[in-house]
């Protein structure tokens, strides 16, 4: 294996396919390090009582890549040893159960790999421009974060 | 003349994703929202809940003067609800 292609990396990606775990775990193993932390945020079927038929979700593509950037360029920041990461945001219709979003980070040893993939999914739902609209049965509805920065819940 | 980008509710309200609009070079954040809401009323329903992105940095509705240059992106940001 050749040791100088093994630079660390940030794997982002927006896209309306199915989105695979395999997939993203394989983008950010490498042979130094010892742990891969995982989050997977999937669609819940119910809200307050109401059926959620599925989700749809919408981006500010270009802007929600660059936000995605910053977060890492904040991780790496704050855990040096963190080696590759990769986020992988799903939009247009989701169905229930499925991920909406993987996150995926990989160091030498777990603490920073587990600590890393909090901070990026809680800043990813602070920060980024992505929209959910959960759809019911006879309505829909557009999500608000309560992580969302300049909303009062955010306080 | 700016492009303005709608999402989510605002594009909902305003019946549209994107159009450009003619705004003057310098405005405050507060100033921008109002002529936009000139063009399409229904957005005043939004008001407390959106920021602007403008050249794809955030921008709170406010004081804070913008200076505009054409052909500039400006984004009608709802409150998010990523991950």
């Amino acid at each position: 294996m050749d040791e100088s292609e093994d630079v660390p990396k940030d794997f982002i990606e927006l896209k309306s396919e199915k989105l695979s775990v395999d997939e993203v775990s394989e983008l950010v193993v490498s042979p130094c390090c010892g742990a891969v932390s995982l989050f997977i945020g999937t669609t819940r079927n119910n809200f307050e009582g109401k059926k959620v038929i599925h989700l749809e979700y919408e981006a500010y593509t270009s802007m929600a890549e660059t936000e995605i950037k910053k977060i890492c360029r904040d991780v790496r920041q704050k855990w040096p040893s963190v080696k590759h990461i990769a986020v992988q945001h799903r939009l247009g219709v989701v169905p229930i159960t499925e991920a909406s979003v993987i996150i995926a980070v990989s160091s030498p040893h777990r603490a920073e790999s587990l600590e890393a993939v909090m901070y990026c999914i809680n800043t990813l739902k602070a920060s980024v421009p992505i929209w959910k609209k959960e759809i019911y049965e006879d309505e829909y509805s557009w999500k608000e974060n309560k992580e969302c920065f300049w909303t009062n819940s955010g306080k | 003349q700016v492009s303005v980008l709608y999402f989510a509710r605002s594009a909902e309200l305003a019946g549209l994703r994107c159009e450009t609009l003619s705004v003057p070079r310098q405005v405050t954040s507060l100033q921008l929202w109002e002529e936009i809401v000139k063009v399409h009323p229904r957005l005043a329903v939004i008001r407390d809940q959106v920021v602007f992105a403008v050249r794809q940095e955030y921008v709170l509705l406010g004081d804070q003067l913008l200076v505009l240059q054409p052909g500039d992106e400006v984004a009608i940001i709802p409150p998010i609800s990523g991950g």
